[in-house]
């Protein structure tokens, strides 16, 4: 095992960038070779000892044997994990843009906030967010139609607009409230939302699971009332309760699952 | 300054040189045959030296360029590279910005390009875009097939009034020659229509594509101009689509070339899309017999290919209608671009794989057409940029050329489906293009098919567009080493132009202002002017912008070259 320990000497106002530091990349790297360097900021590279204090601990055969300890401020540090198929990332504060975006495996736990496209087009691992997470949380790269399709994402806070968008495997988790759309051009995989739903879950979705355990503000019109299901059986996993089961987007002749916690629902019953 | 290419293998189609080692000597830009004993010397024993590519037909600058790559972000993060010290940052790989595709060609030892579809009302946008791109000529075409004062000119057969129309629009649009696309069709577009067939009128106008295409074939001749029409034909990418790209060579076929720079009268172009048989994609297969068997017994017409390179790619034409039939069957997104009074356009991204059954057949038929048009002369590399592939595989067609073992392999391991064998007869063809064929389709060819007369050849007095590759022809067997040829053509050892040295040993070097070649008309002063007289009541009625600000200005081409041409002479 090797731990790798960043503490944070001071903060940018321009993103610095990490996907160069991600444990496929850095397990054979000494304390010598973080002081070489050179992370990029905005168009240009500066050294990354100007802006923390790194430590490295034991040794790595290969990037599973990985450890990354990142203690500060990482609200202006963009990519963290990027693309990272192996090992552990934890982030003892918040982060910027593309948490955990494009990863094949490892973990990423983040004890703090997580900005916008978090799990972005994720394929494997887990992405855990301690806090709350903005827009395009494990949703396709923009303009793309291919989002997430593995790995795990949970969220113990909120999340923001457009979750899951483009899903098409894996599962994505919040314990918090959701915004709008979430699932939207979804054609496989599951979402779970604990809390409350702004509206419009599943927007033109063709397959997969939302479970919404909370109160959902409004529902789009491709979705059709099926039954009310007790305890049941999704995407392999048992729920207890009563849920109101739809499918749809019918816009799109989808085959969705929406199951809406029904005590919680009930004003959307007919 | 003076420079001697010493001991190269050279292929120069043009002045019948093929695989002799010679010296390549330049000065001053240009081509020349001796040179004084201060010349500096770049030895280049046992390398391939051929003029640099032409590539005539592709979408490099424009409209639906910028449409598709504000839709698809997605592709432009591909390709990225950090800036350099004199290189600006590249990006997209099937639509890369206007720098990457200066760079990207320029890297494989091409000087010359053809933007194939530039709308008049768009012009100024694109050669805004032609001088952001670096280190290449650029020869845009200009789309009539569709345009409003063309389908009356074309319903009244006023061939002489048309012929005004063309030289006063080439000038005011600054283009090279007469594109058509699917003429009638892009109108019917307008009303949610397509046209199907060279005989289906446009809606409310009461003219066909046949007389459209013929129309302004007769004009083009009679203005002399040094392309002849350049054609997409009607039924794009439909199965059974072949009858009709027949019918419309056959249409032009006694139309009287007047032109002695050329050997054509009709370019038709990306033939692989326009070369289906069967009734639908069920039952589709190869209708490349019959485009080859008519290429081969007619002097009227030269193609060029579009093949098919089996990747994710985005389709851009001014067909609108076929853009939209597209969408319909991939399910992705899809971008229309109107073009008032003119044309209309569609965006669409697809991925050509090789597991799937259509687009194999699509990747066959294209090397069907390459292997069974005899004459080199007749038949360029293109894959239609970025409709069929991105021009970067231009070195991995020229592999598949040149080697049918890879091309069995190919079939025998599936990495293409079976229906690209058992619909065609690919798997019969043995042929495989020899370096003086590649350097035909790919430089030579295309320049005579223009008209070039100062690129194209190594002749003396020429444009000194060289190309060096790392590849010594009596040393290696391309039919069998097939990854060293697509490796080869895809960074060349030396691209020069105009005598710079721009890339050396697959690097840009150097970066330089890129031309524009436009061709003005003279003699045609008295049917200009009546025709302006005649159109500007309806342009101000109908179009949306004044016409002073539709001309495109001379300080829009900082570089231009102007191809002169006499009419009717
Ligand atoms: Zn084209």
């Amino acid at each position: 095992m090797k731990t790798i320990t960043f503490n944070q000497k001071k903060t940018s106002q321009i993103a610095l960038e990490f996907d160069e530091l991600i444990p496929d990349e850095v397990y054979s790297w000494e304390k010598a070779d973080f002081e070489k360097y050179m992370v990029p900021i905005g168009n240009s590279r500066f050294p990354l000892t100007d802006y923390f204090d790194i430590e490295v601990e034991g040794s790595a055969e290969s990037p599973e044997e990985i450890k990354m300890i990142l203690n500060g401020d990482y609200g202006r540090v963009k990519y963290i994990g990027t693309k990272m198929g192996a090992g552990e990332i934890i982030v003892n504060g918040p982060v910027d843009l593309h948490c955990g975006s494009q990863m094949k495996g490892g973990s990423i736990l983040v004890n703090g906030d997580a900005e916008s496209y978090a799990g972005r087009e994720m394929e494997g691992g887990s992405l855990t967010i301690m806090g709350n997470t903005r827009e395009f949380c494990g949703c396709s790269y923009i303009g793309d139609w291919r989002g997430m399709n593995g790995g795990t994402i949970t969220i113990h806070g909120n999340a923001g607009k457009q979750l899951g968008e483009c899903l098409s495997g894996g599962s994505i988790y919040v314990k918090g409230d959701c915004d709008i759309l979430a699932g939207i051009h979804m054609t496989k995989g599951f979402i779970q939302i604990d809390g409350d739903v702004t509206r419009w879950p599943g927007g033109q979705m063709k397959n997969g699971d939302i479970v919404i355990n909370g109160e959902l503000g409004r529902l789009l019109e491709g979705f059709v009332q099926q039954e009310i299901v007790e305890n049941p059986e999704i995407d392999g996993k048992d729920f207890s309760g009563k849920y109101i089961k739809y499918t749809g987007d019918i816009a799109l002749n989808g085959k969705g699952r929406l199951w809406l916690d029904a005590e919680k629902n009930r004003h959307l019953l007919y | 300054m003076e420079y001697v290419l010493k001991n190269g293998i050279v292929y120069d189609p043009a002045n019948k040189v093929a695989g002799e080692k010679k010296d390549v000597m330049f000065k001053d830009g240009k081509i020349v045959d001796s040179v004084s004993a201060d010349a500096k010397v770049l030895d280049v024993t046992d390398k391939i030296v051929m003029p640099a590519g032409i590539d005539p037909h592709a979408h490099v600058a424009g409209p639906k360029l910028v449409v598709g790559r504000i839709y698809r972000p997605e592709d432009s993060r591909k390709g990225v590279t950090h800036k350099t010290d004199i290189l600006r940052s590249e990006s997209g790989f099937s639509i890369p910005s206007c720098p990457s595709t200066g760079y990207r060609y320029s890297r494989m030892g091409y000087g010359t390009v053809v933007e194939a579809a530039v709308p008049p009302l768009e012009a100024k946008h694109t050669h805004e875009e032609i001088n952001s791109t670096p280190n290449l000529d650029i020869v845009p075409l200009s789309l009539f097939g569709n345009n409003w004062f063309v389908l009356q000119y074309a319903k009244q057969n006023q061939i002489e009034d048309l012929a005004g129309f063309i030289a006063a629009w080439l000038r005011l649009a600054k283009c090279y020659g007469v594109k058509i696309v699917n003429p009638c069709g892009s109108e019917a577009w307008g009303w949610g229509m397509n046209v199907h067939g060279l005989d289906d009128p446009a809606p409310y106008w009461d003219v066909t594509g046949r007389e459209v295409v013929t129309a302004l074939a007769k004009a083009n001749e009679m203005l002399g101009l040094p392309h002849s029409v350049h054609v997409h034909p009607n039924d794009l990418g439909h199965p059974g689509n072949y009858p009709t790209t027949v019918s419309t060579m056959e249409a032009l076929k006694d139309i009287e070339k007047n032109s002695t720079v050329r050997g054509q009268t009709m370019h038709l172009t990306h033939a692989q899309f326009h070369a289906y048989g069967g009734t639908s994609w069920r039952d589709a297969d190869s209708g490349a017999d019959y485009i080859a068997d008519y290429v081969n017994n007619n002097d009227h017409v030269t193609i060029d290919v579009g093949q098919v390179t089996l990747d994710e790619t985005t389709t851009m034409t001014a067909d609108a209608p076929m853009e939209f039939d597209l969408y319909k069957l991939s399910g992705l997104k899809w971008a229309n671009k109107d073009v008032e009074l003119e044309t209309a356009a569609g965006i669409v991204p697809v991925i050509y794989s090789g597991k799937a059954p259509v687009n194999s057949l699509q990747w066959a038929i294209g090397l069907e057409l390459f292997l069974k048009v005899n004459d080199p002369w007749k038949v360029c590399l293109t894959t239609d940029h970025p409709n069929a592939g991105p021009f970067i595989r231009y070195p991995r067609i020229i592999s598949w050329l040149m080697s049918n073992e890879r091309r069995q392999e190919m079939m025998d391991n599936r990495e293409v489906h079976p229906w690209s064998h058992r619909r065609t007869s690919l798997a019969s063809l043995e042929r495989e293009y020899d370096f003086n064929e590649i350097a035909t389709i790919t430089r030579a060819g295309p320049a005579k098919i223009y008209g070039f007369q100062d690129r194209g050849a190594l002749t003396p007095g020429f444009n000194a567009d060289i190309a060096v590759f790392d590849i010594n022809p009596n040393d290696i067997d391309p039919s069998r080493n097939h990854e060293a040829i697509e490796k080869g053509f895809s960074s060349a050892m030396y691209t020069i132009k105009d005598g710079e040295i721009l890339v050396k040993d697959g690097e840009i070097v150097k970066v330089v202002k890129s031309h524009t070649l436009w061709t003005d008309v003279k003699g045609m002063e008295e049917q200009e002017k009546r025709v302006m007289d005649r159109v500007m009541p309806d342009f101000t009625k109908y179009y949306t912008i004044k016409f002073e600000n539709y001309q495109v200005h001379d300080k829009y081409l900082p570089n231009p070259i102007v191809t002169e041409v006499q009419a009717g002479k």
